[in-house]
C-alpha cells in the first residue's frame, strides 16, 4: 500500500494517510481531485470495486465529509478516500460514470444530507424516505426529537416524569411546598 | 483439454451437496437477529435506578419515565422506569449506551405482530415479552465503549510527607478546568436530591460549575444550606452514595464542587453575590443554644424572615463540633468563620462563654423570648468502662480535640492507644500522630476498633490517610483492660471481635476469646462515640416533654418538642454529622415562624 500512496502523491495532492488496519487504508484528498483519484485507482492501480460512499456532517467546521471506499481484488485491500465539501449549497462532482452503483448512493446522500450531485441519474428522485416533508434528516441541524413530538403523536395517557421533581414529590413533599 | 473443463465444471457445483447448509431451515418460525443485532429493549428491574438518562438521551422522544407498581421510590431509586414507544423508537441503542447502571439492554428479537397498536408502548422488563431473557442482542461494548466518563477528576493533596508533620489543609481544592471536567460527568438525574438531608439543589449548582455561573451556584447553595465552605470540606455527602455515575465508576465529587464555588466566590464577595439582608420586621425574639451547625443554620433563615435572633454559645468562639471537634487539617478555621462571619453580619446576636443551665437558664430564656431553639450537639464523650479506663493518663477523644482547638497544650506520650473506629477517632490519631511527630520525631499510635475495616464507621479516606500517616490501625479487636503497673499505663488488651451487631441489628459484640492482643501505649485515648449532655433542661420541664421508648428527645417534623416553644434539632435529635444539624436548623426555623404566627401545634 506504501508504494501505491507513493505513485498517488506523485499525481494528486494526498494527505492525511491513516492506516486504520492492515487491509484498510484512509487518505484524503481536495474535492476537485477526487474523481480523477478515483479514476486513476480504477484503471491504474487496480482499485476495480467500488465498496461504498458515505458522508458524516462536521457541523461546527461548516463542511461534510464524503468517503469513498474502493477494494483491491486481488490484494484484498480497501482504500478510503475522504475529502471535505462546504456544508452551503453542498454540491459534488458526479462519480456515476466510473461504476454504475455510485448512482444510488448518490441518491441516498442527495435524501440524507442534501449533498446534490448534477447529472447523477435519478438523483432527486425518493429514495428510502417517501413523502419526506422536512429538512434531510442527517442533517445535523434536524432536530429528530421535535421532528418526533411533531410527527408521532404520543400515546394517549401516557405521560413522563422527571426523577428529580417525582422523588421530591414522594420523600420529601412538606418540605417542598413551603418553599412555593 | 479446455472443453473438458467446461463440461465438468458445472459438476463442481455437487460439492456442495456435502456441505452444512447456510440457510435457515425453518424460515417462518426461526429467524434470529444477528448476536448484536438491535431488537427490543430488555431492562433488569433489580439493577435500574430510574435516573431517566435513557430517556434524555433518546433522540426521537420514545422513552418516558413512569412509575411502576412494585418498584418503590427511595433513596438511590427514583422507582420510575422507562417506557418505549415503539411508533418512535429508532433502535439507534443511545439508552443502552448511556445507561447508568448497565441495566437496560436491546434483544436480538426484532419480529413482533400485535393488531393493538396500544401494545407497542410498553415497559421493558415490566410488561413481560418473550424476548426477556435472550442473550443475545445489543449490549454496550466494553470496556471501549464509554459515553459516561467513569473515572472522577483527582483531588490534588498534600503527599503523606508533606502533611504528616503539619496541620495543613490536606484537600487543595479543584482548579477550574478540573471543576468543569468533573461537573461535565454529571448527568443531572437528581437522584442525589432526596437523599441529601437538607435536600441541596445540587444538579443546578453542578450545572452551575459547568456554565461557569459561580455567584448563581452560591446562591443556589445558600437557599438549603447557609455552611457550603465546611460541607464542601468535611460533609458526610450521602449524597455521592446514591449518585447515579457511582455505579459503573466514580461518583460524581459533589463535595468538592461545591467547596470550589464557596471557594471561588471568596469570603469578601458573600454579601455582592446574596444581596441579603435582615428586614428587622418581625417583633418577636428567638433565642439559640448553642453555635453549632444546627443553631447557624437556624439563624440564618430566621434573620432573613426577620426576627431578632440571640445565640447563647458555651464556648468563645462559635461552631460547636465543627470548630471544636474537626480538626484543622481537614476544615482550616478560615473557611469555617467565612460561613459564620456571613450569617453573623446579618444582624445575628451572639453571646460567648455562656452555658445554658449554669449561666443563664432555660427557664430565663423561656421568658425573655418568643421562642428558644436547642441544638446542643453531642460533647460528652462516653466510656468503654472497662478497667483501667479510671486511670487519669486515659482521656476523652472529644475532650482533647476541644482543648487543642482552643490553642491549648494537650498530652502527647510517646505511644498512645486510641480505641474506637469513627471519624472522631481518626481525627484525635491523627491530631496526636501529628503532635508526636512534632514532639518525638516519629509516630507510635495504635488506633483499635470493635468493627473489621469494611464495617468501620469512619470514612474510608481517613482510613486511607491515617495509614499513610504511619498509624498502626488494629480493626476488629475488643478492649477487654488497660494494663497498668505502679501507676502507669502499659496498655490495652484485647481479644478479637468476631460480630458487633447481632441479627436484630443490635450492638451486641461477640468475642473469641482464645485469639487476644496487647498493644503497648503510655496513654490511652477513648474515642467510641458522644452522648448528650441536657442538664439544663431542668427536671420539671423535662417531665412536660416526651421522650422515645430509647430515651430520646421526641419533636415533631418541624423539631418542636411538646413545650411548644422550645424547638431541639441536631445531633441530639437526629445523625450525628453536620448536614443534618444544616437541615434540622432550616426545618426548625420554619417551624418557629409557624408557630409564631400561631400555625404550628405540637400534636402527638
Amino acid at each position: 500500500m506504501q508504494s501505491t500512496i507513493k505513485n498517488l502523491k506523485k499525481r494528486f495532492d494526498i494527505s492525511e494517510v491513516k492506516e486504520q488496519r492492515k487491509n484498510l487504508t484512509f487518505i484524503s484528498t481536495e474535492e476537485d481531485q477526487v474523481v480523477p483519484l478515483l479514476m486513476h485507482l480504477r484503471d491504474q492501480e487496480g482499485f476495480s470495486h467500488f465498496v461504498l460512499l458515505t458522508a458524516v456532517d462536521w457541523i461546527e467546521e461548516g463542511v461534510f465529509q464524503l468517503t469513498y471506499i474502493l477494494n483491491h481484488p486481488e490484494k484484498k485491500t480497501d482504500l478510503g478516500i475522504r475529502a471535505y465539501i462546504g456544508r452551503e449549497d453542498a454540491t459534488m462532482e458526479s462519480a456515476h460514470h466510473l461504476w454504475e452503483q455510485v448512482a444510488t448512493y448518490q441518491r441516498e446522500l442527495k435524501e440524507m444530507f442534501g449533498i446534490d450531485f448534477p447529472g447523477s441519474p435519478r438523483v432527486d428522485e425518493e429514495f428510502f424516505l417517501e413523502g419526506w416533508d422536512d429538512i434531510p434528516p442527517m442533517r445535523r441541524e434536524f432536530d429528530s426529537k421535535q421532528y418526533s413530538e411533531d410527527t408521532y403523536f404520543p400515546r394517549p395517557g401516557s405521560k413522563s416524569h422527571d426523577p428529580r421533581e417525582y422523588m421530591k414529590q414522594k420523600l420529601y413533599r412538606d418540605d417542598y411546598e413551603e418553599e412555593k | 483439454m479446455s472443453k473438458l473443463k467446461d463440461i465438468l465444471s458445472p459438476f463442481t457445483a455437487w460439492n456442495n451437496l456435502a456441505r452444512d447448509p447456510v440457510t435457515i431451515k425453518d424460515p417462518i418460525n426461526d429467524r434470529p437477529g444477528a448476536p448484536r443485532y438491535r431488537g427490543f429493549h430488555q431492562n433488569d428491574l433489580e439493577k435500574c435506578i430510574g435516573c431517566g438518562a435513557c430517556e434524555s438521551i433518546c433522540e426521537t422522544g420514545a422513552i418516558r419515565m413512569v412509575p411502576v407498581d412494585g418498584e418503590e421510590t427511595k433513596e438511590g431509586d427514583s422507582g420510575l422506569r422507562p417506557e418505549v414507544d415503539y411508533g418512535r423508537c429508532c433502535f439507534c441503542a443511545l439508552c443502552v449506551d448511556i445507561c447508568s447502571t448497565g441495566s437496560l439492554t436491546l434483544s436480538n428479537e426484532y419480529i413482533w405482530v400485535d393488531e393493538d397498536p396500544e401494545a407497542f408502548t410498553f415497559v421493558p422488563g415490566v410488561d413481560k415479552k418473550s424476548w426477556d431473557d435472550n442473550e443475545e442482542g445489543w449490549k454496550r461494548p466494553e470496556p471501549d465503549y464509554e459515553l459516561n466518563i467513569k473515572e472522577r477528576v483527582t483531588m490534588p493533596e498534600l503527599s503523606a510527607e508533606e502533611r504528616e508533620n503539619s496541620f495543613v489543609e490536606i484537600v487543595k481544592g479543584y482548579s477550574r478546568e478540573q471543576a468543569i471536567a468533573e461537573a461535565d460527568r454529571c448527568i443531572d438525574c437528581g437522584l442525589c436530591q432526596a437523599t441529601c438531608p437538607a435536600h441541596m439543589d445540587i444538579p443546578d449548582y453542578i450545572r452551575a460549575v459547568r456554565e461557569e455561573n459561580l455567584e448563581e451556584g452560591f446562591r443556589i447553595m445558600y437557599k438549603t444550606n447557609p455552611l457550603p465552605e465546611v460541607c464542601g470540606r468535611i460533609c458526610t455527602h450521602k449524597c455521592e452514595d446514591v449518585c447515579a455515575m457511582g455505579h459503573r465508576g466514580d461518583p460524581i465529587a459533589i463535595r468538592w464542587l461545591k467547596r470550589y464555588i464557596a471557594d471561588s466566590v471568596g469570603e469578601e464577595y458573600y454579601q455582592e453575590a446574596l444581596k441579603q439582608e435582615n428586614p428587622q420586621d418581625k417583633d418577636k425574639k428567638v433565642a439559640i443554644v448553642g453555635a453549632g451547625p444546627t443553631g447557624l443554620s437556624a439563624a440564618y433563615y430566621l434573620a432573613l424572615m426577620g426576627y431578632s435572633i440571640k445565640i447563647f454559645e458555651a464556648q468563645p468562639r462559635a461552631g460547636g463540633m465543627m470548630r471544636y471537634g474537626i480538626p484543622e487539617y481537614r476544615l482550616p478555621y478560615e473557611a469555617l468563620d467565612a460561613d459564620i462571619d456571613y450569617i453573623l453580619s446579618l444582624g445575628v446576636d451572639i453571646q460567648y462563654n455562656t452555658r445554658v443551665g449554669k449561666d443563664v437558664t432555660l427557664e430565663q430564656l423561656h421568658e425573655e423570648y418568643d421562642s428558644v431553639l436547642v441544638g446542643t450537639g453531642l460533647h460528652a464523650g462516653r466510656s468503654t468502662r472497662i478497667p483501667g479506663t479510671d486511670h487519669k493518663h486515659v482521656y476523652q477523644a472529644v475532650e482533647l480535640l476541644r482543648e487543642f482547638s482552643k490553642g491549648n497544650e494537650i498530652p502527647v506520650s510517646d505511644k498512645i492507644v486510641v480505641i474506637g473506629g469513627g471519624n472522631v477517632a481518626m481525627d484525635i490519631t491523627r491530631t496526636l500522630a501529628r503532635l508526636q511527630r512534632q514532639k518525638y520525631g516519629k509516630v507510635q499510635i495504635t488506633t483499635t476498633s470493635l468493627e473489621t475495616e469494611d464495617i468501620m464507621p469512619a470514612d474510608q479516606e481517613e482510613i486511607d490517610e491515617a495509614r499513610e500517616e504511619k498509624v498502626n490501625l488494629q480493626p476488629g479487636w475488643g478492649p477487654q483492660k488497660i494494663e497498668i503497673e505502679n501507676d502507669r499505663i502499659k496498655g490495652l488488651h484485647v481479644q478479637r471481635c468476631l460480630s458487633v451487631f447481632d441479627e436484630n441489628g443490635r450492638f451486641n459484640p461477640k468475642f473469641d476469646e482464645s485469639q487476644t492482643d496487647f498493644f503497648e501505649g503510655d496513654m490511652a485515648v477513648e474515642a467510641i462515640g458522644q452522648g448528650m449532655d441536657i442538664s439544663y433542661i431542668s427536671k420539671p420541664m423535662r417531665e412536660e416533654l416526651d421522650f422515645t421508648e430509647r430515651g430520646r428527645l421526641r419533636v415533631n417534623d418541624y423539631f418542636q418538642s411538646k413545650q411548644e416553644w422550645l424547638f431541639m434539632g441536631g445531633d441530639i435529635i437526629q445523625g450525628p454529622d453536620v448536614i443534618h444539624g444544616i437541615a434540622n436548623g432550616h426545618k426548625a426555623a420554619r417551624g418557629i415562624d409557624k408557630y409564631l404566627r400561631g400555625e404550628l401545634r405540637y400534636e402527638e
